[in-house]
């Protein structure tokens, strides 16, 4: 295996495989940074060119391109609070809050270095999980995933912010959220709920013009109001601490982004998970490490660490989610589907033969997602502080052109009319709740969440009747539940006896 | 004599006006024009990569050479694409679609929202057929039929209602007396298949194409398939010879009909008849183009063109059920996502 | 404030609506298609009516604590937020209206156009260079190399 581990890194170095996988990071540059251009939809446009290559340049090529799409959407998610990628919008809490106070840059440094940091994380957990892979997926079915979404709903207690309005608000838009995820035909009966007589309707509502319109109207809303630019009146314009602050933050979380990234490895791992969780699953757990209630309201206001976590998590989900694309064929993300389709074009049959006699192979894969985020991280330094320096412009000049990506980014998730309508919806919807004091991060986990609950949950009561809920990884995923629920409320508990210890 | 000479030069020169444009028609009707391709799904899925090979290689087969792109209108298990080709696309030959081809069965059971009728479309033929398979778990103990009527009870993961997953075992199940427990909720086909592998389902339907993979690799085992064969499978048992009863037989054949054409290819309705002619000899020679046959196999795509008028007789067949026949259908074979 | 407090009220009855519905739609549903959509409803409803209940009991924001979210900025006088929201609600409706009249290819350029003049006030060279690159990014990137379908604008198809 070690064998195959080097061999994997020097059929990376080869000319011809660089050259095309450089070919590919340019390209995932530009796909992540433009909200609207699908880090699956390119997939799928590039797989005919993959026809003349070797497999080991097609898998460059593509994962060069798509491991690097993570990566930029976080810094359109940050600058403009516009998300790059339907896996960036929990950057923009956060990191775009920042970028209004000023610190654009410290922003984009902390989410481009927790992205490499979960890269390599996710690309680490690849290649060491290759022997255990197999029974790990095999021991999550139904009844586990049913309860991993049931722990990923606990989490909505976390971000709803403290005192029990805050949680009641909280626990309203996680419950909205969670209605909306059933808006299409249910798998059970085959009724269409919710629909309205919609075609639009039937597959239920899509993430990006729900995200684009939750998350980016508000924005707009709040820079035209403002009436000056993303970084709002600041003395001298100048812009603060830099990108390497931002670098400096992730060491100085490092445990938090080393957490978040194996958050995003595992929820990678498991196919049924979907692609939008992993990020805000990190992010409540980036919030958790609040050390008191002050710290807890802080998030959603410019806290580095609630950049740290979702920047981490969706890079090394991607690491994750090519496992059981690799070992079984099972994509664990919409974009593994699309590199299904490579290893057949390739000839390959994904299953237990890439774990063995395409080990190599296997681990080029691995180098391959290592090396490109290393390429793009250390490129993307060199512009950052002057990419912040566009929170400087007058926002009536850029507001034009956010309107623009916004409405063409929810376009091309159906290329449908109806695409734009949800975004507007979602947009009118984003703004009253941020008026009205409504976390949106919980509808957004509500609505990821909701299908994956339900779905599981009939399949494991139709194949199991209730001896599932016996099952030990579904005790231990209740445990957790519990845990996750109960944590902050701990913390905040230990806080406030240990001062009172002190002046004792 | 002279009256012999000018008719015939008479019809010389009628000849010459009615053959020219024919002639001018084929040579640049296509010159500098794009062709496209409406796909009623999002990129990457099985209609999509067919489409896109076809786009490639179409090109060479038109007179003019036009570029041929792709454009995605998913929703609605493709009722929205077309929709859309009947009625919004304009019919100049420049647009041409492909949707899922069970689209038949929701025409006849009157699915709402279907705003087109079928067999009005130009249709321009079928690039493959596909045979719909049962597959159980290689380690279990059924091996033929017989084997599993004797079973208690064998659990069978379904993607829900609408799809090829769902109504095939449960036509097979309500007529055959087979004790399967359908499971549906799956997200996806290839979640079924890992979900075999865990031994949390024993089998699944669905496309053989799909399917294939997986038999190579010995994880499942093909049991049943329906009336179109495929090679491999010949020998398997037929669905409708495990039924006697004839409204299940009846049912089953509604059911397996429109995958003879899987991947129907049309023009919108009113496209002028000798623009079709065109589009009809194009496709007809691209399928027999080797470089395209060379690559469809190396993608694993299998191409098994049928041409127009067999297409629409399928599409008829299906159709012309009378409406007790369409109501009882629509109880098995619901329509969706 | 009365205003921000009668918004909140809106927002929990609006929602209190939907849910309502839901478990409306869901009497006429098989049981499992229901269940969910139920064992949400339920609890939506019932939480949006005390939202309700306490928008109209206890006005005070103070002590409602934060969200974990950010905050409409307080720095701008009221008066001028609410012109200026109106017309950035306004200008978003309205690039909707433009993209159905003109369809896509057309209306953004436009759009970016008339918003740079009119509601930014900038100067011609600006507005024309960035009309020109919005331009180009559509034809260009969505329309040349991606394909992607844009409906035709309703007054051409009136036209035509």
């Amino acid at each position: 295996m070690l064998d195959a581990f080097v061999q994997g890194l020097l059929v990376v170095l080869q000319w011809q495989t660089f050259l095309v996988m450089l070919l590919g990071i340019v390209l995932g540059f530009w796909v992540g940074l433009l909200p609207g251009l699908g880090g699956s939809t390119t997939l799928a446009l590039m797989l005919p060119f993959i026809y003349k290559m070797t497999p080991v340049e097609a898998f460059a090529f593509l994962l060069g391109m798509h491991s690097v799409v993570s990566t930029t959407g976080d810094i359109t998610s940050v600058l403009f609070g516009v998300p790059g990628e339907g896996t960036t919008a929990a950057t923009i809490l956060d990191g775009h809050a920042m970028a209004k106070k000023g610190e654009a840059g410290r922003a984009l440094g902390a989410a481009l270095m927790s992205s490499l940091v979960g890269a390599l994380v996710g690309a680490f957990a690849l290649a060491l999980a290759i022997p255990v892979v197999r029974p790990l997926v095999l021991t999550f079915g139904a009844p586990e995933l049913f309860m991993l979404a049931v722990v990923g709903i606990a989490f909505i207690s976390s971000l709803s912010g403290q005192g029990g309005r805050a949680l009641l608000r909280g626990f309203l838009a996680g419950l909205l959220g969670l209605l909306i995820a059933l808006v299409g035909q249910d798998p059970q009966a085959g009724v269409q709920r919710f629909t309205f007589s919609q075609l639009y309707l039937w597959g239920g509502l899509d993430l990006i013009p729900v995200l684009v319109g939750l998350f980016a109207v508000p924005e707009i809303v709040d820079l035209a109001v403002r009436g000056t630019s993303i970084a709002g009146e600041l003395p001298q314009g100048n812009l603060g601490k830099g990108a390497w602050e931002g670098v400096k933050d992730t060491f100085r979380h490092f445990w938090l982004t080393i957490r978040c990234s194996l958050i995003g490895t595992f929820i990678g791992i498991i196919p049924g998970l979907g692609g939008g969780v992993a990020q805000w699953i990190a992010y409540g757990h980036a919030v958790q490490a609040a050390r008191d209630s002050k710290e807890r309201e802080g998030f959603g206001k410019g806290d580095v660490r609630g950049v740290l976590g979702p920047g981490a998590a969706n890079n090394s989900k991607e690491g994750g989610a090519l496992i059981p694309t690799i070992a079984f064929g099972v994509p664990g993300s919409s974009a593994m589907a699309i590199l299904l389709g490579a290893f057949f074009l390739q000839g390959l049959a994904p299953g237990p033969d890439m774990l063995d006699k395409h080990l190599t192979l296997t681990f080029s894969m691995v180098w391959t997602m290592v090396i490109a985020n290393i390429i793009t991280v250390a490129t993307s330094f060199f512009f950052l502080n002057q990419l912040a320096k566009l929170t400087l412009v007058r926002g009536a000049v850029l507001i034009p052109f956010i309107l623009f990506l916004a409405f063409i980014g929810s376009y091309t998730s159906n290329n449908h009319l109806g695409d734009l309508i949800v975004f507007l919806f979602f947009g009118f919807l984003g703004y009253f709740m941020i008026r009205c004091n409504w976390p949106r991060a919980p509808l957004v986990l509500g609505f990821v969440l909701g299908k994956i609950a339900e779905n599981n949950f009939y399949i494991s009561t139709i194949r199991y009747g209730s001896s599932w809920l016996l099952r030990p990884v579904v005790l231990i995923l209740v445990l957790l539940t519990l845990i996750v629920i109960v944590y902050p409320a701990i913390r905040l508990g230990k806080r406030r006896s240990a001062p009172s210890e002190k002046t004792a | 004599m002279k009256q012999l000479k000018t008719k015939l030069w008479i019809l010389a020169c009628v000849l010459f006006v009615i053959g020219t444009p024919f002639l001018a028609l084929g040579a640049s009707y296509y010159e500098g024009k794009t062709l496209t391709i409406v796909v009623g799904y999002k990129p990457g899925g099985g209609y999509d990569r067919y489409a896109r090979l076809l786009a490639k290689y179409l090109p060479k087969h038109l007179p003019g050479n036009p570029t041929v792109v792709i454009q995605n209108m998913p929703g609605a298990n493709s009722i929205i694409g077309a929709n859309h080709i009947y009625s919004v696309a304009k019919p100049d030959g420049l647009t041409i679609g492909t949707f899922n081809n069970a689209l038949a069965t929701a025409q006849l059971t009157k699915v709402e929202g279907v705003k087109f009728d079928l067999t009005k479309f130009a249709w321009l033929g079928s690039l493959a057929s596909d045979a719909v398979i049962m597959a159980l778990r290689s380690d279990l103990p059924y091996k033929t039929v017989d084997d599993m009527r004797k079973a208690k009870e064998i659990v069978i993961g379904t993607t829900g209602p609408g799809s090829s997953t769902h109504d095939f075992p449960s036509i097979l199940k309500e007529f055959t007396g087979l004790n399967f427990k359908l499971v549906p909720g799956y997200s996806s086909s290839a979640d079924v298949m890992l979900a075999i592998e865990r031994k949390e389902v024993d089998g699944r339907a669905g496309s053989y194409d799909s399917i294939k993979p997986f038999i190579d690799r010995g994880l499942v085992r093909p049991v049943i398939r329906n009336r179109i064969s495929a090679p491999g499978i010949e020998k398997l048992p037929v669905d409708e010879e495990l039924t006697k009863d004839p409204k299940g037989r009846a049912i089953m054949a509604v059911n397996a009909a429109p995958t003879k054409i899987y991947r129907p290819y049309v023009a919108p309705p009113g496209t002028p008849a000798d623009v079709v002619k065109i589009l009809r000899s194009a496709f007809v020679s691209v399928t027999k183009d080797t470089e395209f046959l060379a690559e469809a196999k190396k993608s694993k795509m299998t191409i098994d063109y049928a041409l127009p008028e067999e297409a629409l007789k399928v599409v008829r067949e299906v159709l012309n059920q009378p409406p007790e026949m369409a109501q009882e259908i629509g109880k098995y074979i619901k329509f969706g996502e | 404030m009365k205003s921000v407090f009668n918004l909140r009220f809106l927002l929990a009855l609006a929602v209190a609506i939907i849910a309502g519905y839901a478990l409306y739609a869901s009497l006429y549903w098989p049981f499992r298609t229901a269940l969910f959509p139920r064992v949400i409803g339920v609890p939506l409803l019932a939480l949006s009516l005390v939202e309700m209940l306490l928008c109209l009991v206890s006005a005070e924001k103070a002590r409602e604590g934060h969200a974990v979210d950010f905050e409409m900025t307080m720095d701008v006088d009221p008066l001028v937020a609410r012109k200026r929201t109106l017309a950035i609600f306004s200008w978003t409706l309205g690039f909707m209206a433009l993209i159905l009249l003109f369809g896509f290819t057309l209306a953004v350029p436009l759009f970016v156009f008339l918003y740079l003049k009119l509601a930014g006030k900038e100067g011609w060279v600006l507005s024309l260079s960035m009309t020109a690159l919005s331009w180009l990014t559509m034809e260009g990137l969505f329309n040349r190399l991606l394909h992607l379908p844009f409906p035709e604008g309703w007054l051409f198809s009136l036209w035509t």
